[in-house]
């Protein structure tokens, strides 16, 4: 009886063991959503970062660039068009989810749709920060292998109308935490554009080091050989003030 | 005894593991990740970007290129880092000044129309050709601290005239002017100071921003045009994210021109703007100095979707300051006068509108305006019976001239009586109902940019078509141009001055 007893006490021992365990290992793991959120940093600092964007779109073979200073916070962005000429001065303001248009031809700032085509193929939601954990929910997750590389992809799904696409399959290294490769899909289904991200330039979230976006690649799904590259260059991590996305001081 | 002994052993080594695999992975994974990999850690105030080949396409070289070119020997002054601090002043300093210049040249056709309004072109003498060249060059000085700005003009302007008694005349005019210039203090980043003349605007609307109480002309109908500034003291606190507020206090016309010369007011301004996750408000009162009439403006927009913008603007006043025909006994038995301004009753001009924007990126853009002080019916025929007695007056001298230089007399006695007159209605509209369709498309092929506009005036039936394209020749030149094309009898509101007008012009970008 004795014997029978100690039985049943390992038993219940290792199964409160077991049930510890895995308790602490699936804490350890990181959820899709947590992913999502590293790859958003990855892409649009929180704190505050200021780079330099450089875009370059080809369009039915006609090439046009951009070089913009980018001030990011929150979900908030700043754009200030350096060059070429023509376009120097342009700026665009992103509160949120309102967005502005300012020219130095123009008296006041347009509100414009985060659909307003920028450049190519870029539109304005492209390139302001993208906060793809608060607007689309993950549907699914698969196992995916891109490029050699161990990744994840989820199929997001947009939570309300607001956001620039319907759905998103989004591939995200589970090494490296930071989305590689993103399809756009219509409300019909269709796919529309795809992009591809690089991330060799460095910025410290938290006091920690975190890759930052350096390169993306959208290319139209309709006319393949439509394709809009922007390069990030500059990062710095800085206090950006509130003033600057105030729309009072958005025309020069 | 020893088959139980073997289970308990198994049992706490397949414990002991299990132990020693949660506690490998409770550890933060993406730390341990991080360390697992073989790429050189930068922090960023080193600035240094690596630069790998791993897409299929090349580096954008050209990109690249202008970017360097751009900031070479550049560094950003607002981090102190260890490199600035050893640059002199004088070239930190060097970092704080841009300018800009642009040169537009273009020329102008357009044909007055043949009406009451402006019988044989001899009351408005609108020339039928125009060319003009400007000059804008744009300073600033932009520091953590103090902001400064100035934009002088010069337009070279020549013109030609076709209709009326001035047909074959030529005219040319140059004109130097600062037509914005601004110095503004920053404190903390929250708190801004600045005094300056400038074109002040705001408020989504393409057709008319009647929550402004400063600018009737909001800049919207034509691009190319500036509008002329105005002098303004300004207090701008924004102690939020979401909010600011504004003072405002408009102390002189500057550029501005105010109809029929009345003499300037001051008007003092609060401005209170809220900005929410999807959408934005503004509350503006304003009041006049001497004449102390209060205006109520408010504008708000909505994100509905991201292709569907929803705004409205508008104003309430009590009475109008706008000149409105009276019967007297004046030469032609009407003239133009400021009879609401007493008024109490409260006066609406309320706008509101959309903006869709599809797939292709063009915008389509509807608008409503109702014109509270615009003119009823019965005020609309008392104008035009007026303008025709006057106009038939004026035909029936010009018959019984006996000769040229006669001619040329009656011409120059109808602008003497018109200047001493009240003309101008001071009505950015001057009727009470308008509707406006808009399509506009930016960076088609990445070179050309299209506007599209249709102005209905629902009470009197006339309208007006405007179109607008740009196209870009390279980095620094653009061709641009516009067309006008009004449509309505003598007696309306488009259809009295211009039949039509075409512009066509270069803009030279430095």
């Amino acid at each position: 009886m004795v014997h029978k007893f100690n039985r049943q006490f390992l038993f219940i021992l290792e199964f409160i063991f077991f049930i510890l365990i895995f308790t602490f290992t699936a804490q350890a793991q990181v959820s899709p959503k947590e992913m999502l959120e590293k790859a958003d940093e990855a892409r649009g600092s929180y704190e505050g970062v200021e780079v330099t964007v450089t875009m370059e779109s080809n369009e039915l073979g006609r090439k046009q660039y951009r070089v913009m200073k980018v001030s990011e916070k929150g979900y908030n962005c700043f754009l200030d068009t350096l060059a070429p000429s023509n376009v120097k001065g342009q700026r665009i303001l992103m509160r949120d989810r309102n967005l502005w248009y300012a020219n130095p031809g123009l008296s006041k700032p347009v509100p414009v749709s985060p659909r307003q085509k920028l450049i190519g193929v870029a539109v304005n939601g492209d390139i302001v920060s993208t906060n793809y954990t608060r607007d689309y929910k993950i549907v699914s997750t698969q196992d995916s292998i891109l490029k050699g590389e161990d990744c994840i992809l989820m199929n997001l799904e947009a939570v309300d109308k607001r956001t620039t696409y319907d759905r998103i399959k989004y591939w995200i290294s589970k090494d490296r935490l930071v989305g590689v490769k993103g399809e756009f899909y219509t409300v019909s289904g269709k796919m529309f554009k795809s992009a591809t991200f690089e991330y060799n330039n460095k910025i410290t979230i938290n006091g920690k080091p975190r890759d930052f976006i350096s390169k993306a690649i959208i290319t139209s799904a309709i006319i393949k050989d439509d394709f809009t590259i922007i390069d990030y260059s500059k990062p710095v991590q800085k206090k950006i003030p509130d003033a600057l996305f105030n729309v009072n001081l958005l025309t020069k | 005894m020893k088959k139980n002994l073997y289970k308990n052993i198994t049992s706490m080594a397949c414990i002991v593991m299990a132990l020693l695999f949660a506690i490998a992975n409770s550890t933060d994974a993406s730390e341990s990740l991080q360390d697992g990999t073989n790429r050189n850690q930068h922090i960023i105030a080193s600035n240094i970007t690596q630069q790998e080949e791993t897409s299929g396409y090349e580096s954008s070289t050209l990109a690249e290129e202008i970017s360097k070119e751009l900031f070479s020997g550049k560094e950003n002054t607002e981090i102190l880092m260890p490199e600035n601090e050893n640059k002199k002043s004088w070239q930190k300093l060097e970092n704080y000044f841009s300018a800009d210049l642009r040169i537009l040249a273009y020329g102008v056709a357009q044909n007055p129309a043949e009406s009451n309004r402006n019988p044989n072109n001899d009351f408005l003498e609108i020339p039928h050709y125009v060319t003009n060249t400007e000059i804008r060059p744009d300073f600033y000085f932009n520091s953590n601290y103090l902001d400064l700005s100035v934009k002088p003009r010069s337009t070279f302007q020549y013109n030609i005239w076709k209709e009326g008694m001035r047909d074959g005349d030529t005219d040319w005019n140059d004109d130097w002017y600062v037509n914005e210039w601004i110095a503004r203090v920053k404190a903390w980043n929250k708190l801004f100071l600045s005094y300056g003349r400038e074109n002040l605007q705001w408020g989504p609307s393409f057709l008319y921003s009647p929550s402004n109480p400063f600018f009737s002309d909001n800049g919207r109908s034509n691009n190319y045009m500036e509008v002329q500034g105005m002098d303004f003291a300004r207090i701008l606190f924004v102690p939020h994210l979401n909010w600011s507020i504004s003072l405002i206090v408009n102390t002189d016309e500057g550029r501005n021109s105010l109809p029929n010369s009345e003499p300037f007011e001051k008007i003092y301004a609060l401005k209170v703007d809220y900005t929410g996750i999807n959408g934005y408000a503004s509350l503006i009162y304003s009041r006049k100095d001497s004449s102390q009439s209060n205006k109520i403006g408010f504008f708000g927009g909505w994100t509905a979707s991201d292709a569907l913008l929803l705004y409205t603007e508008s104003s309430v006043q009590n009475g109008s300051d706008a000149w409105y025909p009276v019967t007297d006994s004046s030469l032609f038995g009407a003239s133009l006068q400021q009879v609401h301004q007493d008024d109490d009753d409260v006066t609406p001009t309320i706008l509101v509108g959309g903006a869709y924007t599809f797939l292709n990126s063009g915008t389509l853009t509807l608008e409503y305006l109702y014109n509270g002080p615009g003119y009823d019916r019965d005020a609309a025929n008392l104008t035009f019976s007026t303008l025709k007695k006057a106009a038939d007056a004026y035909y029936s001298l010009m018959k019984s001239a006996e000769s040229d230089s006669e001619k040329d007399e009656l011409a120059d006695s109808l602008q003497e009586y018109l200047s001493s007159q009240n003309t101008d209605p001071g009505l950015r509209f001057l009727r009470r109902n308008y509707a406006m369709l808009q399509y506009y498309q930016v960076n088609i092929r990445n070179r050309l940019a299209i506007t599209l506009r249709w102005t209905q005036n629902i009470d009197d039936g006339s309208g007006q078509f405007f179109g607008l394209f740009s196209y870009q020749l390279g980095d620094h030149w653009d061709l641009f141009g516009s067309g006008i094309i009004n449509a309505g009898n003598k007696n309306t509101e488009y259809g009295s001055i211009l039949d039509y007008q075409g512009m066509l012009g270069l803009k030279l970008s430095l």
